[in-house]
């Protein structure tokens, strides 16, 4: 039972929509899913502009910071994420990102710096498996 | 570190962090905390509890937006239940504050009730701290409270507004949790008129119990989706502050609260020493395996097991 044991320090961990992407319903998987994990999950919602998302994260002082985007537009945001993240001095925060992303485009994202992606249709376990790993290693 | 200097020249991200660290536990967030202490005291701590569903959230961004349309800064605190089976949380309170997303100055920061190191009183009393020093002038707590202790986050707060929804179910529900006797103010959400004031001759036989003197609690009805009823509620809201810091009983409410504060405080800190001392303790391993054995019953497992801490 949970009061009754020490706890592991928990990784806190923001799902994002940015932009004009209307589907949210893998990332309220994931976010359920990474509840389940024992993690504390933000969900956004959707439209979010990158402002509104640094501006969480910095405020909830997250660990990671997940990018769910279907629209094929992840380079752009994600360029303009990293610059934010910079302008705010949270550019040590981890950046994950999935949705719909072709696989030659991961080697450019993690040039970018993130440092996971998950293109749909990435098993729940791997991802999550993948999330702490990396965190104990950070 | 001087994480406490950063707050108080008005850095968002030092607060965030000081706010984690608090949550973490470990001597240096305390540490930090001490160093702001003397900058708080003067904001106005809103807590906002009811039943889910009712509308906690709405109304929170409501308000922000009004209080910070006046001009005054504003930190909202949101607690979300942890799930006891896996430890998870869904901080989903934030993603219903959508308006106040939009407006500028208004720091939200969402908590889990529980697997704090601290605990959640504790981590939600260094929360509202850390917003003050920020400088915050309004702060608002929400929470469901459900459980003893964010019952206890509620003596962090100048003023209590319960949130009702006319299908709230049971009265005698709520006269157990105790909601409706700890609101300064009532506000029943949703309803339409006629069943408004249908609630309000039902509850005004339960509020109204152990108040203090000078108060008397007010019951309005706002539509907190539309935005109803807030400019009341508001004015409410700053009466009771104004009654609060005139009164001599306020400043003994006030005082009150303190020390029942810091018994939950002292509560959690106890419970997380001795829970230091039992972790990987072969005696009271030893203890455990005997009961769980059937050899010695619970009580004689308890006061063997704090032979332990001296007790």
């Amino acid at each position: 039972m949970e009061e009754y044991a020490m706890h592991e320090k928990r990784i806190k961990i923001l799902i994002a929509k940015p932009g004009l992407d209307g589907h949210d319903r893998g990332a309220k998987v994931v976010s359920h899913a990474l509840k389940e994990a024992g993690m504390e999950v933000i969900y956004s919602g959707l439209h979010k502009t990158i402002d509104q998302i640094v501006n969480i994260a910095l405020q909830e002082d997250v660990d990671i910071i997940g990018l769910s985007i279907m629209t094929g537009a992840h380079i752009p945001i994600v360029e303009k994420l990293m610059k934010k993240m910079r302008d705010e001095d949270i550019i040590d925060k981890t950046v994950f990102v999935g949705g719909v992303i072709p696989a030659k485009d991961i080697s450019k994202l993690k040039g970018l710096g993130v440092a996971g992606v998950f293109p749909g249709g990435t098993p729940l376990s791997e991802m999550i498996e993948f999330i702490k790993t990396h965190m104990k290693k950070a | 570190m001087d994480l406490a200097k950063k707050v108080l020249q008005g850095d968002e991200k030092s607060a965030a962090r000081l706010i984690s660290m608090i949550e973490d536990g470990g001597d240096e967030g305390h540490r930090e905390i001490s160093l702001l202490f003397s900058h708080t005291g003067k904001a106005h701590i809103i807590g906002v509890t009811g039943t889910p569903g009712a509308g906690k959230s709405t109304l929170i961004s409501k308000l922000a937006v009004n209080f910070a349309d006046k001009g005054k800064k504003v930190g909202i605190i949101a607690v979300d239940p942890t799930s006891p089976k896996d430890n998870g949380a869904l901080l989903g309170d934030r993603l219903r504050m959508r308006d106040v997303e939009e407006t500028k100055g208004v720091f939200i920061r969402s908590m889990a009730s529980r697997g704090y190191p601290g605990g959640i009183a504790k981590a939600s009393a260094g929360a509202v701290y850390v917003l003050e020093a920020l400088g915050k002038e309004i702060i608002m707590v929400e929470t469901v409270g459900a459980g003893q202790t964010e019952m206890q986050i509620y003596s962090l707060c100048n003023t209590i507004i319960t949130i009702l929804a006319p299908d709230y179910g049971d009265e005698i529900q709520l006269m157990k949790a105790g909601l409706l006797e700890i609101g300064d103010i009532v506000a029943i959400n949703k309803a339409d008129n006629v069943r408004a004031e249908d609630i309000s001759a039902e509850i005004a036989v339960y509020i109204g119990k152990n108040k203090s003197k000078g108060w008397e609690t007010p019951v309005l009805t706002v539509q907190a989706k539309e935005g109803g009823g807030i400019e009341k509620l508001v004015e409410a809201v700053n009466e009771h502050f104004v009654y609060l810091n005139k009164n001599t009983c306020g400043k003994d409410i006030k005082k009150e609260k303190l020390k029942t504060f810091m018994f939950a405080l002292l509560k959690e800190e106890l419970w997380n020493r001795a829970l230091n001392t039992w972790a990987g303790n072969k005696r009271f391993d030893s203890i455990v395996k005997k009961l769980q054995k059937g050899e010695i019953d619970p009580y004689a497992a308890v006061r063997k097991a704090l032979e332990i801490n001296g007790l």
